[in-house]
Parts: C-alpha cells; structure tokens; sequence
C-alpha cells in the first residue's frame, strides 16, 4: 500500500481560524479533516499515514522553520507522495501549500501533489514547478478537488506517466505534453470558429507567450520642467516598515511623503523585501530608490522637480492581478498631482 | 461547381494475376504495376509490397501517400497539369478507393525520413496505419541526381494511384457523398443569418523537396488565388514535399484535406463555407508580405466573417501564418490557426518561431519533439538503417533489437497541420 | 538592391562569390546565425527566413542566409525574426549531428543551395 503525507493548515484541521494562524506545525497520525475525502477516493490503494497541522501566519512568517521542521516530519514516514490541501482561494495557505511542497519535492525527492483556486497567489508561484490541480474558488468544492487530485495522486506515486493538463486537471505549468483528443484537429478549427465568430467562450489550445507588453508613451517633452516620481516593487519603506508590506506576496502598497529628504539613510528607511539579500538596501536604500540622485539633479535643473511621494511595494511573489490593482489606483493620484513621468525600479 | 464523391470501401489488399476490385478487396497484378514504374527509365528495379492494418510491418522511408481517384464524369482527369491535361477539375464523378493507398518509399537524400507503422505504438499517430497500402519501393539508376529522383518517384505514385484509380471507374459506389460551392454571387446570398467563412491553405514552397504543385505550378511561383474546394477533391493540388515528415501534407491529405471535409460538413447548417484560398511559404521574406498581403486581400473580396488556416511544414512557415493572421484579424476578420509544436524534448521550449497576441484561436497538432518508443517490427518495408539517420533519430535510436527510440517528427503525418489527427497538446 | 550572402556552404561561396557579396563562416549553423545577428544590428536588413526549409537545425549543420548588403536603420523585425531563429535552434538536439558522414552533408549543402536559390528566382 502506498504511504501519503497530507499537509493542511490550522482552519482544516478544526484548530480554529485567524487567531489560531500562529500554530507551528505539528504532526498527527493518521487523518485529519479534509483528507477523509482523500482516503475514501484512494480507496485500498493508498493510505494517509500522517496529517501535518500548521498555522497559516506561522508557516508565513517562520518559513525556513517551519519548511525545516516540517521536512523532518515527513521523512520519518518515507511516504510514497506529499499531497498539500487543497488550499481553495486561502492565499496564505495557498502560498504555505506550494512552498511546503516543492520543498519536499526538491529536498527528500518524492513526488507532490497540491491543489488550489487558479488565482491564489500561490499559483502563479509554484504551477511551475510542482503540480497544482485547479480548484473552486471555496471550500464548497471539496468533492470536485478531491475528484481530481485522488487520481491524479495515485500516478503521481506510482510513478506512471502524467497526462497533459487537460486529461488530468493540474494547471498548465509550461510543459507541452502530448494526448489524443476527441475530435480531429480540423472538426476542432470550426468549432473553435464558431465560437469566436458568435463571442462566446473558447479555449485556444495553445496560448501565445505572454504579451504583457506596455507600449511607450511618447518621450517627456521638456525633462527639465518635468516632475518626476519614483515608484519601486523593490520595497524600500520608512524604517520599521509602518504599514507592514509584506515579506513577499504583498497584499497591499505604501504611500510616503519625501518632502525635505535628500538622502535615504540606513537610520530612516530599509527594504520590506525577502526576496533578495537586503544588507546593501538597507545600508543605502537610494540604491533601490535613488532620491540622492534625483535630488541632485533637481538641484541642477537636469528634471523639473522631484514629487512629494514615492509610492512602494514588495514585489517578491506577488501577484500580477494585486499588482496591477495598486498601480491603477496610485497612477491615478499621480496624474491629480501633476506628475510627468516616473521612474520605476525593481531588484 | 459540384463533385459527387463515390466511394468504393476497401477492406483488403492483394496480389493476384489480375488487378481488379471485387467484394472490397483490391487484387493487383504486381508486375502490371512494376512495369508501369520502369517505365521511367530514371529506376534501374522496383519492388512492390502490401502493408495492412494491423500487421507487424513498418514501412521507411515515406515519400508521400496516395488515394487511388478515377474521373468517372466531368471534365479533366485526376492530378490535372501533372499526368492529366491542364483542364479544370471539381466537377462531375470521381470514384474513390476508400481504404487504399499508394505508398512511396526511396532514399532521395541521404537524410530521408518518415514511417509508417502498421500496428503498435506508431501506428495511433499516423493515419495510414488505417490503411490497405500497395507500396513502391524504387531503385534509381547509378548517379541519379536528387531533383531527378524526387520527380521521378513523385510521378511513380501518381501514375500507380491512377492505374488502381481506374480499377474503379465502373464500379457502382457504395457511398456517394455530393459536395458543392456555387460562384461568389450566389454564395454570399446563400445563407445570409450564418457567418461567412473561407479556408486559406497555405502550402509548402521553398525548393527542392520542400515542394508543392497547384495544377502543375511550382507554388512558389504562384500569387495567392483562389480554388474551389473541390478542385483539390480530383487532385488539384499535389505534394512534392519530402522533408518533416509529421508535419508535411502528404497528396493523401491535399485530396482529403480535412478542414475542407469538416468545413462542408457545416456548410448551410452553422456556417456558409465560401471557398478556399491557397497561399505559399516561400523563403524570401518579401515574398511572404506579399502573398500574406494577398490572402487577406482575397479575404476581405470574399467578404468573409471568419477563416481557418492551416500551416505545412517547420519553422519559417511559422512567420507566414502569424502574417497571415495579423492580416487577416486587422481587417476584421476572425481566424483559427491549425498548427503543431516544437517544445524541445521535455515540452518546456517555445513552440512556435513566431508569435502575436492575435493569435488567439489555435489547434494544435501537437509536440513533434516528444521523445516514443516505437516497438520491433516483423518486417521492414524500405531501408531499415534509415531509422538512426530519419528526422528526430539520434544515435542510437535504432536498437539492436529493431526498435527505435526517436522523437514524433519520424512518422509520416503525426502532428499534420490540417488537422487530419486527433493528437494535441496542451 | 545589392545582397548578401552569409553561409558555411561553401557549394554556395563557389557558386556566388562575385555575383554577391559572400561572407563564408568556417562553423556551424549556429555561427551562422550569430553572424548574421551580428550584422543585423549594424543595420543591414535580413532578405531571406533564417529557418528556411523545413529540414531542422537538428538535422542539418549548413545554412544560408541572404542579407541586404547596405546598411540601414536598424530593422526591429529583421532582428527580432533572428532571435526567435536562435531561439528555436537552441531547443532542438544535435547529438545527431556528430555522426554524419560526407555524402550526407552533400545533400544538405545540396537542399540548402536550392532553398537560396528558390529567394533568388534561379
């Protein structure tokens, strides 16, 4: 009989909810919550041995910890799979889900299984590197999760050969895989046609690479009348990080004055970002975000002026939809003060 | 014009004093048709085999598939400006040989390519493995140059598809299928609540065996024009292609050219299926502005909604269709693309040589870089020591035993790009 | 307008050398798209498909490519059509490469003389 490891988070397992998100992770024998549904589906093919139980705000916020402690868990059971969730639309749990996972895919080399709602952030970061089977967007789609990772699960620890995402229900993950469909290719071209020719719904077969592309604006007429801004995904706050943007996967964006600032200094600002070596951020943040420079050249009459805010977030993980959230909000303000153009910088 | 389809099925092949079809199985006299390929004094020995379905056979290297086709009514005959007169074709009866076909095989250059497996594995990728097949296989004569040895086994296959094709010609069909597309004028008017659609086919055209003939005319030489479908029913449209073997359409598939089939299947029920407009992949880049200028010109005449276009062949074919799509799409018509994928082995690599967000309506074909395994087989119809050197083979892939480990792009209409075949990829 | 041929064929440097300008590169497929990369962003303008013919990048080692022999502006599509042909050659295996044997390079030098040919309306 195959050995499975299940991970859930603190809700799932009836712990309780947000104010039980502290939890460490903690081993139980046997199943725990949601994977009942699992064992039924594996039926006398495979056997939950072990449910890990781990607070969403511990594992988040702890995470080589919590990825270390949890890793000796598992390998104590030498499990045939790792399966994660289903983490539904939980975005935490879901980043919690996919990064547990892949750990152990990648440290005790066994094969892992998770399952989510396609637009928790979790899957962007981890569909291509581990599988991920597409969800609802709640808990209420328990059974079709389970539906769809029970066998999917099974291949996974048998080691058979893994269908193209469509058979088997994972998210596309970059990885073109080969399988006869019902109809030929051309009965498929009209119908497809059909479809586009009537505005409904169709599904193309093989999506272009992402076009994300932002046409330029035409060029600043005047750069020495022009007020310029700065915006960064680099991270760069006040010193103590006063709204709290988060590590990675930021959920929110910061707005700060810079009136009379001249210099970011290692006494005043640093970086919220944990998704590159901060130590050289944090001893110069102008380096991320470079107000010394700007302020010299404004003092040169090399760009109009600087603008009063700078606008900031983490860009580490986080999800394009948020992202493009903030800016469609903060551009608005920009455009309301008068800025001309703004210099944007990552890391 | 209309072209009522008769189609005889074929259920067996065999050898036999007389060639003849009687009760679904065609009987061919073997030396009849050795004679007729020697004719061509460019082969020194010809050799004729049977391959059915089912049968441990596979059959290397493929040149191109045949059906046997008979004009029965109408004028011209079938492969008009090839063997028949330049005459217009698409009309009248045609009698066919379902279930049949000629088989090519020849090593032309020393990198030839393409199999055909009768049974295992192979064979749910090629539609031919569904076939009764009679295939040549043709010796040339010494220091045959390789222009003149493509010509001559391309006209092998004609010549011996025709001589079974006659076998039909009095025979009362079991099938009839009737397939019609009035002028222009009338065709617009017909239908007028269903959207409008025209088919562009692009085709192969870039030299030496990367060939395609449109009543006889080097593809390349042509301006996008347009040709009624059942035209290419009577063998309008003829394959000199030799080279991608999975993703280059055979004559097989010109003269069952399945958006076509799948297109009248809809026609006056879903949509008014207006014509075909047929195109070209040459090399030089100026060409290709030009003929993709030209077959949304024709397009947009046509007064279409919606077009489907399907690709031939690897590579810069890639930039005609995304041409030919832009083009089409900025006039405000919709298309779908039919094409297959080069992902690299473990699916990850891009698959296209071109792209553009108006490409949002693709079929696929599938990946022709995934790696199979195709099983020994009894017999080996051809030159079996072509395996390690056919496309996709590698060293090694042909393994003592006689089985091949080599990417899809070995077998002959794997990841065809009309969409004959059920195989995609996601 | 005048052309130029850049190529490891070298059927096709006896053939052409004077009727254009030829530029041979002793290498491979790929050094010849490299080449031709190179020039591209000098400002000469790409003629021919740099993935001309169907026979792949992991079949044959020869390859021409036709470029306009004067210089320009630079040409984002031209550039932007190289890239994508580096792309692709990079995705597909050569191991099959290291064990051709002459007669077989023939035929390629042979495919790729006429698939220039066929740009050249010869």
């Amino acid at each position: 009989m195959l050995k499975v490891v299940h991970y859930i988070n603190q809700f799932f397992a009836n712990v309780g909810g947000e104010e039980m998100a502290h939890i460490p992770a903690e081993v139980r024998e046997g199943i725990v919550g949601p994977g009942l549904a699992l064992q039924q589906a594996f039926k006398d093919e495979a056997e939950i041995v072990a449910t890990i139980v781990c607070g969403d705000s511990y594992f988040n916020e702890n995470m080589d910890e919590a990825k270390k402690t949890i890793i000796e868990m598992v390998k104590k059971y030498e499990p045939d799979l790792f399966i994660a969730g289903p983490a539904f639309n939980a975005g935490r749990y879901g980043v919690a889900c996919g990064t547990i996972a892949k750990a152990v895919k990648d440290e005790l080399n066994i094969p892992v299984l998770t399952g989510m709602y396609v637009e928790n952030p979790g899957a962007d970061m981890f569909k291509n590197d581990i599988y991920i089977v597409a969800t609802k967007n709640s808990a209420a789609g328990m059974r079709d999760a389970v539906k769809k990772m029970a066998p999917l699960a099974l291949k996974l620890a048998k080691g058979e050969r893994i269908g193209a995402s469509v058979e088997e229900g994972y998210m596309p993950n970059g990885k073109r895989v080969n399988f006869f469909e019902k109809e030929r290719g051309a009965r498929r071209a009209v119908n497809m046609l059909l479809a586009k020719l009537a505005d409904k719904e169709f599904q193309t077969e093989f999506p272009m690479p992402d076009f994300d592309r932002v046409a330029p604006n035409p060029a600043v007429k005047d750069i020495t009348k022009a007020k310029i801004a700065l915006v960064t995904s680099g991270g760069i706050v006040p010193k103590g990080n006063p709204d709290h943007i988060e590590s990675s996967s930021a959920s929110k964006y910061g707005k700060y004055d810079i009136d009379g600032v001249m210099d970011l200094t290692e006494e005043t600002y640093q970086t919220a970002h944990g998704g590159y070596d901060p130590v050289y951020a944090n001893i110069d943040p102008d380096r991320v975000l470079p107000v010394d420079i700007l302020r010299e050249f404004e003092k040169e009459g090399k760009i109009g002026s600087l603008h009063r805010y700078f606008y900031t977030t983490v860009g580490n993980g986080t999800a394009v939809k948020n992202a493009k959230a903030f800016a469609e909000e903060f551009s608005k303000e920009l455009v309301a003060d008068g800025v001309d153009a703004v210099i944007l910088t990552s890391t | 014009m209309k072209l009522e389809l008769g189609y005889i099925f074929i259920k067996d092949i065999q050898f036999s004093d007389v060639s003849k079809v009687e009760d679904g199985t065609l009987y061919v006299n073997k030396e009849e048709v050795k004679a007729l390929i020697l004719e061509d004094q460019n082969f020194q020995k010809a050799d004729v085999e049977l391959a059915k379905p089912g049968e441990s056979v596979r059959i290397m290297p493929v040149k191109d598939v045949i059906e046997p086709r008979v004009k029965v009514e109408g004028p011209g005959g079938i492969f008009p400006g090839m063997i028949n007169k330049v005459e217009t074709v698409g009309s009248g009866k045609t009698n066919v040989l379902k279930g049949a076909a000629v088989v090519t095989t020849g090593k032309i250059v020393g990198f030839q390519e393409g199999i055909i497996d009768m049974s295992g594995p192979g064979a749910d990728y090629t539609p031919f493995s569904k076939l009764y097949n009679l295939v040549l296989v043709c010796e040339p004569v010494e220091g045959l140059k390789q222009h003149d040895h493509e010509k001559a086994l391309r006209f092998a296959g004609y010549k011996v598809a025709l001589y079974l094709g006659e076998l039909a010609r009095n025979l009362t069909p079991d099938e009839v299928e009737v397939f019609e597309t009035p002028t222009l004028t009338e065709g617009l008017k017909m239908y007028p609540d269903l959207p409008r659609v025209a088919y562009v086919e692009m085709l192969q055209s870039q030299g030496l065996m990367h060939d395609t003939y449109v009543y006889g005319v080097d593809a390349k030489q042509i301006l996008p024009t347009m040709i009624y479908p059942t035209e290419v029913m009577d063998g309008a449209i003829v394959s000199g292609n030799c080279v991608s073997a999975c993703d280059k359409n055979t004559t097989y598939h010109h003269l069952n050219n399945p958006v076509i089939h799948e297109l009248y299947a809809e026609h006056g029920k879903t949509l008014n299926f207006i014509g075909v407009i047929i195109t070209n992949e040459n090399v030089y880049l100026a060409d290709k502005e030009r003929s993709s200028n030209w077959s949304s010109k024709l397009a947009e005449f046509f007064g279409v909604d919606g077009v489907i276009v399907s690709e031939e062949g690897f590579g810069n074919p890639d930039t005609d269709l995304i041409m030919n799509c832009k083009k089409i799409e900025s006039k405000g018509i919709k298309t779908v693309l039919i094409t297959d994928e080069y992902a690299g082995r473990d699916g990850t690599s891009q698959s296209l040589a071109d792209a553009d967000p108006l490409a949002d309506a693709v079929v696929s074909g599938g990946n022709a870089n995934e790696v199979i395994e195709l099983p020994p087989m009894d017999k080996i119809i051809g030159h079996v020591e072509v395996a390690d050197v056919i496309a996709g083979g590698f060293d090694g892939s042909l393994h003592k035993d006689g089985s091949i480990t080599a990417e899809l792009q070995v077998i002959t209409g794997a990841t065809n790009e009309m969409g004959f075949n059920k195989l995609s990829a996601r | 307008m005048k052309k130029m041929i850049i190529t490891n064929n070298d059927w096709v440097l006896k053939k052409y050398n004077g009727k254009f300008t030829v530029v041979y590169i002793d290498g491979t497929f790929k050094d010849v798209l490299l080449a031709v990369r190179d020039k591209l962003h000098l400002g000469h303008e790409l003629l021919t498909h740099p993935l001309g013919s169907s026979v792949k990048p992991g079949e044959t080692p020869i390859k021409s490519i036709m470029i306009s022999d004067e210089k320009n502006k630079i040409n984002f599509s031209s550039v932007y059509m190289i890239e994508n042909a580096i792309i692709t050659y990079d995705k597909f295996n050569k191991e099959k490469l290291k064990f051709l044997d002459d007669k077989r390079i023939e035929d390629f030098k042979l495919i790729d003389l006429t698939v220039l040919e066929s740009a050249l309306n010869i």
